[in-house]
């Protein structure tokens, strides 16, 4: 892989850090996927997670704490030419966030939403986030953890997800299939990235993802109709409650609409002139509207 | 040709067709070539409360309402109740004569303390309890009553179902309202045909609705007492106008300006305009063709509304987002990234009664303060204020224009007042459409955030560059930074703006003079107040006052110099706004320091009327500093 989709800014994790992974796997994904580099769009939220795209050498918008998804929504509508992915920690996307995360399910935007999920707070010192499990205590906590776990693969079926996945951090390999993929799927998307933060998640260690997790076999994600739907579904909900982590592609749904396509059924010509490819002057002035033919009723007759 | 001034009051429960009887009072009127200015009061309810249109149609221009009024024409008891001590001596009151038994003091839907105070009202002036004695009360005091059997008439010469006799009530009403006042029939139901336009079976109900009241109307009792005929008078030919709302003149001007993003969260009283946008996505030229086509975009909130929009306008796209306080409390941090992102996009904020909920269709203009401030941090940003519908339209193709040559968010205030009012405009002349400094392409690494001698960097668009974004401070690139000499310079940069901003902005943007430019009083007022402070004028010259209006309309920058001027020329300086503080005549206080003593406030949520303006001007003169206005319902 070329070290030339590094920006330049050196990268301010921590020494170990499950980011770096993150990050190796992406540049590795983009390299491979040979998009034009100024036609891709990271946008993040606040925390470790968020500073990546200031570290890839490709267009980066790194937004507001839990706002990314509507960000790259309002940026994937205005011109879907561009490539949109979104990077946000589990507290970003799965706390104050999760809002959004949900309303993206049911848009079905040509998004993929990587969840760097390592379980806690990263940069203000290892809060309890939305991953961590019920009665669990990572070192900075004064106390075990009284909130029941989210699940992001679960609570992205619920949403409509049309693509799903979870990879983990240092299988570099795994992970960059898994981004490929998830960037090439043309849908809502969430990868979840199980992430080690070795400075405050004393839970989640290599040795543990070790352990807890396993790679998929003998699954196929691919939705054939609905009866398949609701089968993948309750078979989903299975996977997830064991007692280890299902690593892999774990739902592809290419039937359902994206938002784009949502938006031209309205706006019959946006394919062909979406909001980025229309002209609003000539020389300086505004368009020839007719006013009264654009809007009758406000005259008076 | 008449001179006249015609103040009606269309009154009936919420969700009971008020609105369509209001709209087509208001089409009858504009159509007969009068120009108009109607309120729309209603409450936060979907059925049964109490709701009203109070119109106001005078052959010059009306930029507000007045009273006492000439019509009353009532739906319901509630509204009977409400507006009857409305009317101006020799006033027409207007109900169904099947209501006259109905008690005034029985009305599930009336809040407790409004009918207490009409009970003491009632007593205080020995009107009675029902109907009937109340409308003898008010004939014994120079008002006519007509009673007529709306809903006999209906049942008996329409046919209708019993139960579609309420659907038609508001034509009805309406009818008489305006026969009462001199139209003849033909022209109602050529408004008719206009509001139904589209609606084939509700035109022609409405039309039967409306032929079969006005056939009874001359044998009615009561109208023989009658002496009106302002209305279906010949008058001069008018050019082409328009009737909009003040959420339509928003939207029209977005459209004409360029807007291709809009997105909302639904909102009272905003949420109307994202719909016309909706409606009229296809843009049209002469020859029918399309030229444009903006998309409108629901968002799950007003925090997703304002980071799509910014989102879009990263792209390049006009994009804009619209909502009301509470909305906006919520978008202030997304402001606060698109100040430090230096993003060219609109909020256009129509201000509601607050704090919270407040009063969720009441007009305010208690948000200037916090439109200005919001948002943690310093960063350049334009507030432009409309006080009409016709700059409404004009501002909102300038404040995209603003957006994109300085490169910062811009918020368009606005109120519930001119969000709700319905009034005639000129249709609208179309200006420049500005899109900034652009970046040229080849020229090298592209830094978005460039230093020059301008604040301003030349812009590229998502997918056009390699660039950077951040809420963090940032370097010309757009990567963090917390270099205390960069950030010294980026916040220098961004600040820079206001000055250039102040220093190009013409003086019509800044704020415009109404009346007597050798005044001695200047009333200094905004938004939906300035045209009752403008049409107050005649009146308070012919009392021998040498008054002007300054309408602020830039209030973000100040334009300090500017309004110096005006206010150290007057011996009386004296605020006009719907707050508590006097938001305004504090804000030229801290940027001139002059500070305006006199206040004329009002923060019931009604609007402030021309009879109020001229009322409080007296008492200001007469010594008072401080006047709080109350009247509407």
């Amino acid at each position: 892989m070329s070290t030339d989709w590094n920006s330049g800014v050196w990268p301010d994790w921590c020494p170990g850090c499950g980011n770096f992974g993150i990050f190796t796997a992406l540049k590795g994904a983009l390299s491979e996927l040979g998009i034009m580099r100024e036609r891709i769009v990271l946008v993040s939220g606040i925390g470790c997670s968020g500073k990546i795209p200031h570290f890839v050498k490709v267009p980066g918008v790194h937004t507001l704490h839990g706002r990314a998804i509507p960000f790259a929504t309002g940026i994937k509508a205005s011109n879907p030419e561009l490539k949109v992915i979104v990077h946000g920690g589990d507290g970003d996307l799965l706390g104050i966030g999760m809002g959004h995360l949900i309303a993206m399910g049911r848009r079905n935007p040509d998004i993929l939403v990587v969840i760097h999920n390592n379980g806690v707070y990263g940069l203000t010192k290892g809060q309890a986030s939305p991953t961590l499990q019920l009665g669990r205590k990572t070192k900075s906590l004064a106390f075990p953890n009284i909130n029941s776990a989210v699940n992001p693969i679960l609570l992205g079926v619920a949403s409509g997800y049309t693509f799903l996945a979870r990879s983990y951090a240092y299988d570099i390999e795994h992970l960059k299939a898994c981004l490929k993929q998830g960037i090439s799927h043309s849908g809502a998307g969430i990868l979840e990235v199980i992430q080690p933060c070795p400075t405050w998640n004393n839970l989640v260690t290599m040795d543990w993802v070790e352990k807890n997790t396993y790679r998929l076999k003998d699954w196929d994600p691919v939705v054939k109709d609905d009866e398949d739907a609701v089968r993948k579904a309750q078979g989903i909900i299975g996977l997830e409650s064991g007692e280890r982590k299902a690593l892999g592609t774990i739902l592809v749904d290419r039937r359902k609409e994206t938002f784009g396509k949502r938006i031209a059924s309205i706006y019959k010509n946006y394919a062909a002139e979406p909001p980025a490819a229309q002209r609003v002057e000539v020389e300086g002035k505004a368009l020839p509207i007719d006013l009264e033919k654009t809007f009758p009723r406000f005259f008076i007759q | 040709m008449v001179k006249m001034d015609l103040n009606l009051i269309i009154g009936g429960p919420q969700g009971g067709g008020i609105e369509t009887a209001g709209l087509l009072a208001v089409k009858a009127l504009a159509m007969d070539g009068l120009e108009v200015f109607a309120d729309r009061e209603y409450h936060s309810n979907i059925k049964g409360k109490h709701s009203y249109s109070h119109i106001r149609a005078s052959d010059k221009r009306v930029r507000s309402i007045k009273y006492p009024v000439d019509f009353v024409a009532a739906l319901d008891v509630e509204s009977i109740a409400t507006h009857y001590k409305d009317l101006k001596p020799g006033g027409v009151l207007i109900h169904d004569s099947a209501l006259l038994d109905k008690s005034l003091l029985k009305l599930p839907p009336m809040e407790k303390k409004k009918a207490e105070r009409l009970k003491a009202e009632l007593d205080a002036n020995r009107a009675g309890a029902t109907v009937k004695e109340l409308d003898e009360w008010l004939q014994r005091n120079g008002k006519v009553v007509l009673q007529y059997p709306f809903s006999k008439t209906i049942l008996e010469k329409v046919k209708l179902d019993s139960q579609l006799i309420e659907r038609a009530m508001n034509t009805a009403l309406t009818t008489v309202l305006l026969r009462a006042a001199g139209m003849p029939l033909t022209k109602i139901l050529e408004a008719v045909d206009s509001l139904f336009i589209d609606k084939a079976e509700a035109r022609d109900l409405n039309r039967a609705v409306a032929g079969a009241v006005s056939d009874g109307f001359d044998e009615l009792s009561g109208t023989k007492k009658l002496d009106i005929k302002i209305l279906g008078q010949d008058r001069p030919p008018r050019g082409k106008r328009m009737l909009v709302a003040g959420n339509d003149a928003v939207a029209i001007g977005k459209l004409i300006g360029g807007l291709r993003l809009q997105t909302y969260y639904p909102i009272t009283p905003a949420a109307d305009e994202s719909f016309v946008i909706e409606q009229h996505a296809k843009l049209l030229d002469s020859e029918g063709r399309a030229v444009g086509s903006p998309i409108v975009i629901q968002a799950e909130d007003e925090i997703s509304a304002i980071c799509m929009a910014i989102g879009g306008a990263l792209t390049g796209v006009r994009s804009a987002t619209c909502t009301s306080g509470p909305g906006f409390s919520l978008m202030v941090e997304g402001i606060g990234w698109a100040g430090m992102n230096e993003v060219p996009v609109v909020v256009t904020c129509y201000q509601r009664g607050g704090p919270s909920t407040g009063l969720p269709t009441r007009h305010s203009q208690s948000d200037l303060l916090f439109a200005i401030n919001s948002g943690h941090g310093e960063f350049s940003r334009i507030v432009l204020a409309s006080g009409s519908h016709e700059e409404a339209v004009d501002d909102a193709v300038k404040c995209m224009n603003l957006a994109e040559r300085y490169q910062v968010p811009v918020i368009h205030l606005l109120d519930k007042g001119i969000a709700n009012c319905v009034t005639t405009v000129d249709p609208p002349v179309f200006g420049a459409v500005e899109r900034g400094k652009r970046a040229e392409k080849g020229t090298g690494e592209y830094l978005r955030f460039a230093f020059g001698d301008d604040p301003v960097s030349p812009r590229a668009y998502l997918g056009e560059e390699l660039m950077w974004y951040t809420g963090d401070e940032h370097d010309e690139l757009g990567h963090i930074t917390e270099d205390p000499d960069t950030r010294r310079r980026m916040y220098e940069k961004r600040m820079a703006k206001r000055e250039k901003i102040l220093k190009e902005a013409p003086d019509g943007d800044k704020a415009v003079l109404y009346g007597d430019e050798g005044f001695e009083d200047l009333l200094v007022t905004w938004g939906v107040s300035t045209g009752a402070a403008i049409d107050a004028l005649p009146e308070l010259r012919s009392r021998g006052s040498r008054v002007a209006v300054l309408q602020v309309r830039m209030v973000e920058p100040f334009p300090a110099d500017y309004i110096s001027k005006f206010v150290s020329e007057a011996n009386n300086v004296i605020g006009l706004e719907a707050n508590y503080i006097g938001q305004l005549a504090e804000l030229v206080g801290c940027n001139t320091g002059f500070r305006i003593r006199s206040r004329i406030l009002k923060y019931t949520g009604r609007l402030i009327t021309q009879d109020e303006v001229v009322n409080a001007y007296m008492r200001i003169k007469g010594g008072e500093e401080r006047v709080v206005l109350t009247g509407g319902e």
